[in-house]
């Protein structure tokens, strides 16, 4: 993808400005979102790039939105802190496209989503005016919580030059957990037993495995609790769900990666709540999937992008694909209109982002 | 009032839920900010959806400004009615419609009060977090309105973050819905939830709102520490942060407050405490212990000169219901007071304590300090008596350079009263003239007739005269306390 990269903030708002139709891209690491984009101008937030502000006493860090996850999360590392909504990906992604497409991996099980710990953010609108949205601080009540509203925007409303966040404390240590199940409604059982009892788990997921189910469980704490911890919890599943066998020694990267072995030419995120999942699985059973966050969003690699398109309108869904050339990244039922044109009505009257 | 309108009206409610006579009317003239009174026009009380959104319609076609009002206990005016207005009052809408504890979520209507939500799922375990003081009085509705938070919100955040869906009706009489039943929310595009709650009832009315639950926990450890002085306990709470722990709440009180609370409920705290530091943790019982050993060499070498562990439930609620009754305490020293909301970044926090020091021996006034100290969120509480001539106008300086110190160090005019009515003018010390048209540009889209909440959250409208400080109401009959 040839980009224009600004500098400055004054370069991004000559460009925006200077064109009718512009689309934001990061690093480039979700191709299906950049399809549509046709001929519009491509902005890159590279420019944007680098940690602004961070100090580990007050939780929050400032970056600019084109700053890879990775150099963030390297840096929260070095204070014992990190992202609990747990970028989606790491390794390729930058923090405002990350934010943009609202993608979280599976330790956002813990404490929350993107949304639960934006703080605020700098963006310049589609009539090339650049300015704040939210605040700095923790907490803070003052006006319009336009930062959160970013959050999944997918860039057709504003683009994001700079985002704060608020960060936590990483725990010490991690251990995962797997067990077999025969069969998805046993695994959902679990859940539900799980979703029920104060188990502070890190993550919980689920996906068809050789011969039934497997659930991949992490927890999260002190070195000399996690073992009795664990024990108490492998004990309870198998005392009180049908867990079948499996056990501790997981590397718990296997539990944090949720699209590993997810191949096929399309991949695409459905939010989704845990009890429309049987719906779901009957009719995708035959395509690579895993059900992630306790199983409140699956992930589904397919090659016929039509037929899932379908299938979540018919089930009352929403997809956002992520890779393949999809000639748009939205699936399934619409997304709500009303409330959202009047915000684009405001930062994008002239359409320009697409 | 308009007789077409009232007419119109009475197409919609019976007599009994119509209210227009003089007497009936005077419950609702004012919120928790007493300071302001203003007479509606008129009050309805809608039992279902249907009637609320033909009411908003309604408005909209007759450009009447209406205020929805859950129990009124805003501390910023935020429910204060407008001259002649309608206000539209929620707490019949008070149905909790839905619980599915399997998926950990409840559906309600917005009247619904925030405790009876933790009552009515805590046979299956499960509890909503979110816990202002008032919540034993305050709606789920006004709690969207504001974003409001509590003592318990450093880990799991405030409103927002266990608001997962809602249904709304757009000040224009457009009916929407956004978010799902999924714990990911809306998911997939702009996340709408998080736009509308903070909008402090100015994009329109919640009807129907799906709400995150949380499994109880297993195991609160509450710590409760002595300091011989206020900055010490500040430092506490950095050692605490720095440490690595993730308490579920931290809260400061000072020797006033300190004092006041002891008069008031005898909570038996430490009666020489300069300052007074609580740490609670809770969660998984194994977990907690952990945290709770390492938390004790934390306040060890934090120079707690006492330090008090809570050895059971009744201990716990004692540590708590000093803390949570501080500021009531407080208003019974001094006639009057006005409860300020700020936040400071967590590391200027000994900064700003010395500066509200300073300013407050410039006006001669006395202020007690109570706070959410986890995040920075000050409670300043001014005392000052009416009846002396300018004193009000005093403490409304004095309140104002507070505010403008919180800005000055990097933090917030307000952590979760709202701006309301009480806060428009200093709007302008957070936000640029840009970003503040940008704001009412997005509430004119919304409401192109401004008659959702009208004259609050921006500056420049005319306020209505100020009245009285001093206690709400509700907690002269000691029925809640505030923080
Ligand atoms: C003693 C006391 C202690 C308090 N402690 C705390 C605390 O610890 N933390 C905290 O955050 N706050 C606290 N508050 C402030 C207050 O309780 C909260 O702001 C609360 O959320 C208001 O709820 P309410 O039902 O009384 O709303 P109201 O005061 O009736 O209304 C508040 C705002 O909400 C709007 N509104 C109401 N219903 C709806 C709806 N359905 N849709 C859209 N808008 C709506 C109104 O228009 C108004 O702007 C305290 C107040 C008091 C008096």
């Amino acid at each position: 993808m040839n980009a224009n990269v600004p500098a400055s903030i004054g370069e991004l708002q000559a460009l925006v400005k200077a064109h009718d139709r512009i689309h934001v891209v990061g690093n480039g690491s979700k191709p299906a979102l950049h399809h549509g984009a046709g001929d519009a101008a491509l902005a890159g937030a590279g420019g944007f790039c680098g940690i602004i502000e961070y100090q580990p006493q007050e939780f929050t860090l400032t970056a600019g939105a084109g700053t890879p996850v990775s150099v963030i999360a390297a840096e929260l590392k070095r204070h014992g802190q990190y992202l609990p909504f747990d970028p989606l990906l790491p390794n390729s992604s930058t923090i405002g496209g990350t934010v943009a497409a609202n993608l979280s991996g599976a330790r956002r099980y813990r404490y929350g989503g993107i949304r639960d710990f934006i703080l605020g953010a700098r963006v310049v609108d589609g009539l090339g005016r650049a300015f704040r949205v939210g605040g700095k601080v923790v907490k803070n009540a003052a006006g319009f919580d336009l930062s959160k509203f970013l959050v999944g925007s997918l860039g057709h409303y504003a683009i994001m030059t700079e985002l704060t966040f608020k960060v936590f404390p990483e725990p010490p240590q991690h251990r995962a957990l797997r067990l077999r199940y025969a069969a998805l409604p046993d695994i959902l059982d679990a859940v539900y037993y799980l979703n029920q009892n104060i188990y502070e788990l890190d993550a919980l997921e689920f996906a068809p495995a050789d011969a039934g189910w497997s659930l991949l469980l992490c927890l999260a704490g002190f070195e000399d609790t996690l073992p009795s911890r664990i024990l108490a919890l492998q004990e309870s599943l198998r005392a009180d769900t049908a867990g079948l066998d499996g056990g501790e020694g997981d590397d718990v990267n296997a539990a944090w990666q949720p699209l590993a072995g997810l191949t096929g030419d399309y991949l695409v995120k459905v939010a989704l709540a845990p009890k429309q999942i049987p719906g779901l699985d009957a009719r995708v059973s035959h395509l690579k999937r895993r059900y992630s966050i306790g199983g409140n969003l699956a992930w589904v690699a397919t090659d016929d992008l039509k037929m899932l398109d379908a299938l979540l309108l018919e089930q009352g869904l929403r997809g956002l694909c992520i890779r393949g050339a999809a000639s748009s990244p939205l699936l399934g039922m619409p997304l709500e209109v009303s409330l959202a044109a009047r915000v684009k009505q405001v930062l994008d009257p002239m359409n320009k982002f697409v | 009032m308009n007789h077409p309108f009232i007419q119109a009206l009475q197409q919609i409610y019976p007599a009994e839920r119509l209210l227009t006579r003089d007497v009936q009317l005077l419950p609702y003239e004012s919120d928790g900010l007493t300071a302001f009174q203003t007479k509606p026009g008129a009050v309805a009380l809608p039992v279902d959806e249907d009637e609320i959104i033909s009411t908003v319609r309604l408005c909209h076609q007759m450009e009447v400004p209406f205020v929805a009002r859950g129990s009124g206990t805003s501390l910023s005016g935020g429910s204060l009615p407008i001259a002649d207005g309608l206000i539209i009052g929620l707490n019949r809408m008070n149905r909790i419609k839905r619980i599915d504890p399997r998926g950990r979520i409840a559906v309600v209507e917005p009247g619904v009060i925030n405790l009876h939500i933790t009552h009515a799922v805590e046979p299956y375990g499960l509890y909503y977090a979110p816990d202002p003081s008032s919540q034993s009085i305050c709606t789920i509705g006004g709690n969207i309105a504001f974003n409001s938070g509590g003592a318990h919100c450093l880990k799991y955040g405030m409103t927002s973050n266990h608001v997962l869906g809602m249904k709304v009706v757009l000040a224009d009489g457009t009916v929407t819905q956004f978010g799902s039943e999924s714990l990911d929310g809306v998911g997939i595009g702009p996340d709408l939830v998080g736009l509308f709650v903070g909008s402090e009832g100015l994009f329109g009315i919640a009807l129907e709102i799906t709400l995150r639950l949380m499994p109880a926990p297993q195991l609160y450890r509450t710590v409760l520490a002595a300091y011989d002085n206020l900055g010490r306990a500040g430092d506490a709470v950095s050692m605490v942060v720095a440490s690595g722990l993730l308490p579920g709440a931290m809260e400061i009180m000072d020797r006033l407050s300190i004092k006041a609370a002891e008069a008031a409920v005898a909570a038996g705290y430490p009666p020489d405490a300069e300052a007074l530091l609580i740490v609670e943790l809770e969660g998984e019982a194994l977990q907690v212990e952990a945290e709770f050993a390492q938390l004790q060499g934390v306040i060890e070498e934090s120079g707690a000169f006492e330090v008090r562990v809570a050895q059971s439930e009744e201990e716990r609620a004692r540590i708590w219901k000093g803390r949570k009754s501080a500021f009531s305490a407080v208003g019974r020293l001094s006639p009057d007071f006005i409860v300020q909301d700020g936040v400071v970044p967590r590391s200027r926090l000994g900064e700003a304590l010395q500066e509200i020091d300073a300013i407050k021996s410039k006006y001669g006034l006395d202020v007690a300090n109570v706070f959410h100290a986890g995040d920075g969120n000050l409670h300043p509480l001014i005392l000052y008596d009416g009846r002396e001539a300018g004193a009000l106008e005093r403490a409304e300086a004095l309140a104002g350079e507070i505010l403008a110190m919180c800005v000055d160090l990097g933090g917030s005019i307000t952590g979760e009263h709202g701006i309301g009515m009480e806060k428009r003018d200093y709007m302008p010390a957070m936000f640029s003239d840009q970003e503040l048209e940008i704001m009412m540009a997005l509430r004119r889209a919304i409401d192109p007739k401004e008659i959702a909440n009208r004259g609050k959250m921006f500056p420049g409208v005319e306020a209505p005269a100020l009245q009285q400080h001093g206690l709400h109401p509700l907690e002269k009959q000691g029925v809640i306390s505030r923080e």
